[in-house]
């Protein structure tokens, strides 16, 4: 591996760069991405301005922030429905208690993510322990964090205004130029949030472990791999990444909204999939996602420039759902098809 | 092979509610000896193989290894002490290459984040296939899912070899395997052997274990009604015999 040359002098019959390319999960969405950014541009060239991609970015990140955290509880073979819930309600705590003059921002901030990952530990024990699928479990958590968030505030939104001039909105979604770009806070954290964890999931024993517990969890428990604890690791690493970018958004919007989120679970799955992530477990993508968050962003973003109605954005997604799912099947079986 | 007694199993018993599924089984494995384990289904085996696993737990008796007591509540004591069990369907992960299926669980990390040193693990990996003889020049990125069923057993009975597990048990391991594959791992085992590892060899079919083992243990009803079956001075037939308890030979 040290030695790419040696290595293909040595092993002659392996398949071509370009075939190897072909064969990566990652290579549907990149094609699809870069067909879609080709057509809107011709279509509404203000597509590819610098105030579009500005704002689309903006957009992508807190979905996309999730949808790594995702990405990796999907590798061990979960997934999780309660992020949207999550999503509304940390940012309806952290307010509340800031607005009531208990605690400061940043202490307020801390208990958001401490509950958030109490949520994702109760989720993972609960599957992990009493083996029930996840489905079913954080279906229950869906409905009791979005139903405490909507208690807690009788249904009304959190007011956020005082965020300006903390240090902590500054550090999480203050935004700067560069040249005429505008560029947000919480970017720069996906960039960096998305790095980290493809690191992790492809070059850290935790990966190994995590790829390993949803390809083949006997398999991994006979190697000594303590497959529970990882789940209810990325169980909370799942729960505190909706929180966070729920909180992200309560300070870009100016609200938290006990209702907001909804249905976010959804379309992160859906980012993760379009991705080439394995609902099943087993192989995950960091890029894939990347690729599945911008996919379906953009998608929202281009098709009222081109003039589609909004309302059809729907359509849209669920195509390119079916899509990639026949194109990642035709591509397994073509790859299990030469063994 | 030597006669010193590698694992010493005293009365074991293990009972799930009512249903008692080993009685006071009693078995020694020797060094450097291949042992088939036969018996009909339900007859005890595969709960024998999880006790000595530690995949679960007994519920009285006494397991000894090389003359010590222990204690096997986990997997993860059964591979401290030198059992390694490479089973039909959960031996390895398919998504993940020859390399990280051998070392997953004992990844080779360097610094403090658990960052994979892959470089070595592909190093040893291909050392490792190459002397194993997997007949194919197989990289060790590959993912072990692109492998035919016989490559598979190998890498598993490669793995233990590699981690000088002084006991391999093999469930199955010739299930489902082409004529060719099946000379394949047999010669893995005897190799196994001749290299200094104990083996226990479990098959349903008998013609692969009488190829291979030097004694046969046959288990009836959660007991051991035979453990000391030659392959040379049994036919198939007295040990059939035996396993469905038309004869009793002890």
């Amino acid at each position: 591996m040290s030695n790419p040359s040696t290595v293909s002098a040595v092993h002659p019959a392996e398949p071509g760069i370009l075939k190897r390319f072909i064969a990566k999960p990652e290579f549907g969405p990149l094609v699809l991405l870069v067909a879609m950014v080709v057509v809107f541009t011709a279509i509404n060239p203000t597509f590819m301005s610098l105030n579009n991609i500005g704002n689309a970015l903006t957009f992508t990140v807190e979905l996309g922030l999730i949808a790594l955290a995702m990405t990796l509880l999907m590798t061990a073979g979960e997934f999780d429905l309660s992020v949207g819930s999550v999503f509304g309600f940390a940012p309806v705590v952290m307010w509340a208690f800031f607005n009531a003059g208990l605690m400061p921002l940043p202490a307020a901030f801390l208990v958001a993510m401490l509950i958030a990952l109490g949520i994702g530990l109760f989720s993972g024990l609960f599957v992990t322990r009493l083996g029930i699928p996840s489905f079913l479990v954080t279906l229950g958590m869906l409905l009791v964090v979005r139903g405490a968030a909507l208690w807690l505030t009788s249904g009304f939104p959190q007011r956020t205004w005082d965020a300006g001039d903390q240090w902590l909105a500054k550090l999480l979604v203050g935004d700067f130029y560069v040249g005429g770009l505008r560029i947000y806070m919480s970017l720069i954290w996906f960039i960096v949030l998305a790095v980290i964890f493809h690191y992790v999931l492809t070059r850290t024993r935790f990966g190994n472990w995590t790829q390993a517990t949803g390809g083949n969890p006997g398999a991994a428990r006979n190697r000594g791999v303590p497959i529970q604890r990882v789940k209810v690791i990325l169980f909370m690493l799942s729960s505190a990444m909706a929180a966070l970018a729920g909180i992200i958004s309560s300070i870009r919007v100016s609200a938290a909204n006990p209702n907001s989120g909804t249905g976010y679970e959804l379309e992160v799955i859906a980012m993760v999939v379009i991705g080439g992530t394995v609902l099943t477990g087993g192989r995950g993508t960091i890029i894939g996602t990347v690729l599945g968050v911008l996919i379906l962003r953009l998608m929202r973003n281009g098709i009222v420039l081109i003039g589609v109605p909004g309302l059809a954005y729907n359509i849209f997604i669920g195509a390119i759902i079916l899509g990639m799912m026949a194109l990642h099947a035709a591509l397994e079986r073509r790859h299990n098809a030469g063994t | 092979m030597s006669d010193e007694s590698l694992v010493e199993m005293r009365h074991i018993e293990k009972s799930y509610g009512r249903v008692h599924a080993l009685r006071d089984v009693n078995l020694t494995i020797r060094r450097g000896e291949i042992v088939g384990l036969l018996g009909d289904n339900g007859a005890g085996k595969s709960t024998l193989i999880k006790v000595l696993s530690g995949a679960v737990p007994y519920t009285s008796g006494e397991i000894r290894i090389k003359g010590k007591p222990v204690r096997m509540t986990s997997t993860n004591d059964a591979i401290a002490a030198g059992i390694e069990t490479i089973y039909q369907d959960s031996a390895l992960v398919p998504q993940l290459s020859i390399a990280r299926n051998l070392f997953l669980g004992r990844e080779l990390t360097s610094g403090h984040l658990g960052r994979l040193d892959l470089d070595r693990m592909n190093e040893v990996a291909a050392d490792l296939l190459k002397r194993v003889g997997i007949s194919k020049n197989i990289p060790p990125t590959t993912p072990i899912g692109s492998l035919s069923g016989g490559e598979r057993q190998a890498v598993a009975i490669a793995r233990a070899m590699y981690f000088d597990s002084d006991l391999i048990i093999l469930d199955e391991p010739t299930n489902n395997l082409g004529v060719a594959e099946t000379q394949g791992v047999l010669r893995f085992v005897r190799e196994a052997r001749d290299t200094g590892h104990s083996c226990i060899f479990i098959a349903h079919n008998i013609h692969h274990v009488f190829q291979v083992v030097d004694r046969m243990v046959v288990m009836r009803r959660g007991t051991v009604v035979a453990d000391d079956l030659s392959p040379k001075t049994s036919s198939i037939q007295d040990v059939e015999d035996v396993i469905t308890g038309d004869h009793i030979l002890v």
